[in-house]
């Protein structure tokens, strides 16, 4: 697993790549609170280049979403394609996250 | 360290073998120039010696020669009367201590009254003069008159043995007297000296080189003159000995020797002995003077000075090689008694003691460094052995956990025997010690079996405490409620208070009709259950629900289908269809579906193995890396239904 960190406009944008799964989640987890605690703000999750998810990183991804909720902001998900997206689905993930095809997207929905 | 050559040995061997190739090469090289210096020195001195013993012979051979040509100059202005010419001869005589006796000598002459008149002869004796006038007239073939005669010149005889005086060497000196100039110039007659050689043999013999060195005199033919052995002197030549003797060399030598030359050369005596020769002429009588002297005394001086420095040097060797295998020792002894320290400390035992730090050099560090290390060592091994200790302490509690787990699920098959109308068949294997994944199935009311699987999200101890409470959960309120939709919210409901982790499970829960064969089901983000019906089998279409735990209040669907009799329902989690092989090719759900039509009419107790088998063929050895879990129903129908 990768982590890319930018900042577009008003939002951070995190890009994970590889495998996000039991092993990869926590460093997942751990640095996204540290990113959420250094700059309050809504953050974007780019899952472009994530090639495999696991429950592990979904609980990791729950978690990370609710420590902006309570930071009283929201977390976006573009580019969840593939079996990423298949896990999403059947999770019912999808339907629970906000999710955007592009980075743009996303910045347009965020208020 | 005790096997092989100790360091102070190898030390000690390399510092003497070393020491003692310096030594030898240099008293070696010392010696040779020693030699050589010695040699040249001893070259010149007996050179000087010999230069200066043949200068004093000349000296004196000089003056008699002077004497006699004096003489015989005088005798060439007129003709001396007898008188006057015996006062010349007897006041030379008497004037020159070195001749024995003195004469002259003339050719005759019809002038001369009587013509070939007395040969006047005065010699000593006893400190007299005597007269002993020559008349025999046999002087005229005799070689002291001929050879100056003939040769117009001075000339030295021969030495020979004088009877007349007792056998003592002598040697003449003989000078034509002239008459007349230019071509009338011609010899008249011979003054002629004789002279003792004793004086001039003591001479020659006390000359003695080194200790045993001798001179030998040799004339002019090569006759000793004078020699250590009596017997060969006016005995032997220099050539008749070489004959006797055979030695070609001695002859060679001998001519060098006649002709004049002078030498320094190396010889080996008639008795064997190496030795050195030098050689020199006597010009006014060409005799030679020869020096002999042994090579060993030569030497002598060299080899008794090599041999205290070679003496010398040994003791100093014995001492050095003393001292160093002293400090090599002093130095090794340390390293010894640590490496058997060490030793004792690599077979485990820590609290062996290390050798005394006696002082601050290498070895005192060295023995400072291993305490220390030993010191970690021990620490560590306390440190592995708790640890080791805490884990094996853990592992018997995962076992005990994975025997709890094991025995929370129902295992007991077949499950419902008197229960005709439907087979149920299930399997969970951990990934870990422990897992996430569980199955149930329970009934509702005697027509309603209640049947689930579920998988919580990520493995190990956390989701196994997780499958706890959801496991619990799910029975409890799917007895109590008795519709998938209202379990699958109220659990959520229940367990997304106070979820700070945000676990979640994901679960796929059915109700089946035993009676009618209609299924009631409802997912939370579960994967798609396989129906299997007409050896076909094919992914269910199913409504996705989010998984439970994260988010209370989240709305459920009960979707309804039903089950013919033969048809099976098989449920299964994500360790399945997410099994990868070495290549990370995931086992998928086409794989599974395959898998299933080929195993469409098998007893479930089969078709599970076979599809278990089927995904470790596929992990061809690649770890597990999560839960297995499946469960399968067979709807039989109703038997009355059938009758």
């Amino acid at each position: 697993m990768d982590i890319q960190t930018s900042t577009a406009d008003k939002a951070l944008v995190v890009a994970v790549g590889g495998r996000l799964d039991a092993l990869t989640a926590p460093e997942f987890e751990r640095k996204a609170a540290e990113l959420i605690a250094a700059t309050p703000g809504p953050l974007i999750v780019d899952f472009e280049r994530l090639d495999y998810i696991s429950s592990a990183g979904l609980r990791a991804l729950l978690a990370t979403a609710k420590r902006i909720k309570a930071a009283g902001a929201q977390m976006l998900c573009v580019g969840v394609t593939g079996p990423v997206r298949e896990v999403f689905d059947i999770s019912g993930f999808s339907a629970v996250f906000q999710m955007h095809d592009s980075v743009v997207g996303a910045l347009a929905a965020v208020d | 360290m005790r096997a092989g050559r100790s360091i102070a040995r190898t030390f000690t061997l390399v510092v003497s073998v070393c020491t003692t190739l310096i030594f030898t090469a240099a008293i070696g090289y010392s010696y040779h120039r020693s030699r050589v210096a010695l040699e040249k020195e001893v070259a010149t001195n007996v050179a000087n010696l010999v230069q200066g013993s043949i200068h004093r012979v000349e000296t004196t051979l000089r003056a008699i020669a002077k004497a006699t040509e004096g003489v015989a100059r005088a005798l060439e202005t007129g003709h001396p009367a007898n008188r006057s010419l015996h006062a010349l001869l007897k006041a030379t005589l008497l004037d020159n201590g070195e001749i024995h006796g003195f004469g002259a000598a003339f050719d005759p002459d019809p002038v001369l009254d009587p013509p070939v008149p007395t040969v006047p002869y005065f010699f000593r004796r006893d400190g007299r003069l005597i007269f002993a006038p020559e008349d025999s007239y046999e002087y005229l073939g005799q070689d002291w008159y001929q050879i100056p005669k003939e040769l117009g010149a001075l000339a030295w005889s021969e030495p020979y043995l004088d009877r007349a005086s007792g056998g003592t060497l002598m040697t003449s000196c003989s000078v034509p007297i002239f008459v007349g100039t230019g071509e009338e110039r011609k010899v008249r007659g011979v003054v002629m000296a004789d002279v003792s050689l004793e004086g001039l043999t003591d001479l020659v013999e006390s000359i003695r080189v080194l200790r045993t060195g001798y001179s030998v005199l040799l004339s002019r033919n090569g006759t000793f003159l004078t020699h250590p052995d009596r017997d060969l002197v006016m005995n032997e030549t220099i050539f008749g000995l070489a004959e006797s003797l055979d030695r070609p060399e001695l002859r060679d030598l001998g001519k060098k020797m006649v002709r004049g030359g002078s030498e320094f050369l190396a010889y080996t005596t008639i008795g064997g002995v190496s030795s050195r020769m030098y050689y020199a002429p006597v010009p006014s009588t060409g005799w030679t003077l020869v020096v002999i002297f042994p090579e060993a005394e030569l030497y002598a001086d060299v080899h008794s000075l090599t041999l205290v420095v070679t003496v010398i040097a040994l003791a100093g060797i014995l001492l050095l090689t003393g001292a160093v295998h002293g400090i090599a020792r002093a130095v090794t002894a340390p390293l010894g008694a640590l490496a058997t320290a060490t030793e004792e400390i690599a077979a485990g035992n820590f609290d062996a003691g290390l050798p005394p730090v006696g002082t601050r050099d290498e070895v005192g560090q060295l023995t400072l460094a291993f305490a220390a290390m030993t010191s970690a060592l021990r620490d560590y091994i306390r440190d592995l052995t708790e640890t080791t200790a805490a884990k094996e302490r853990i592992q018997s509690e995962l076992k005990v956990a994975t025997d709890i787990q094991a025995s929370l699920l129902p295992r007991l098959f077949p499950a419902f025997p008197d229960r005709p109308e439907f087979d149920i068949f299930a399997t969970m294997d951990p990934a870990k010690e422990v897992g996430g994944d569980f199955y149930d199935f329970f009934f509702v009311n005697p027509t309603n079996l209640c049947f689930l699987v579920a998988d919580v999200a990520d493995k190990g101890v956390p989701a196994a405490l997780y499958m706890m409470v959801a496991k619990t959960l799910l029975k409890a309120e799917g007895q109590r409620l008795g519709e998938p939709d209202q379990i699958l919210a109220c659990v959520n409901t229940i367990l997304a208070a106070d979820n700070d982790s945000c676990m979640f499970t994901t679960v796929f829960c059915a109700i089946l009709d035993t009676e009618s064969g209609e299924v009631r089901f409802a997912n939370a983000g579960h994967n798609r259950p396989v129906l299997i019906s007409d050896s076909t089998a094919r992914l269910l279409p199913v409504r996705t629900g989010f998984v439970l735990g994260p988010m209370a209040d989240v709305v459920y669907t009960t979707e309804r289908m039903m089950l013919r009799p033969g048809d099976v329902l098989f449920l299964y989690t994500d360790g399945i269809t997410e099994a990868t092989n070495r290549t990370d090719e995931l086992y998928g759900e086409k794989r599974l579906l395959k898998a299933l039509q080929t195993v469409a009419d098998m007893e479930l107790v089969e078709m599970l193995a076979a599809i278990r088998a089927e995904v470790v063929r596929h992990a061809d050895g690649a770890p597990q890396s999560d839960d297995v879990t499946m469960i399968a129903i067979k709807y039989r129908g109703m038997p009355n239904a059938d009758r």
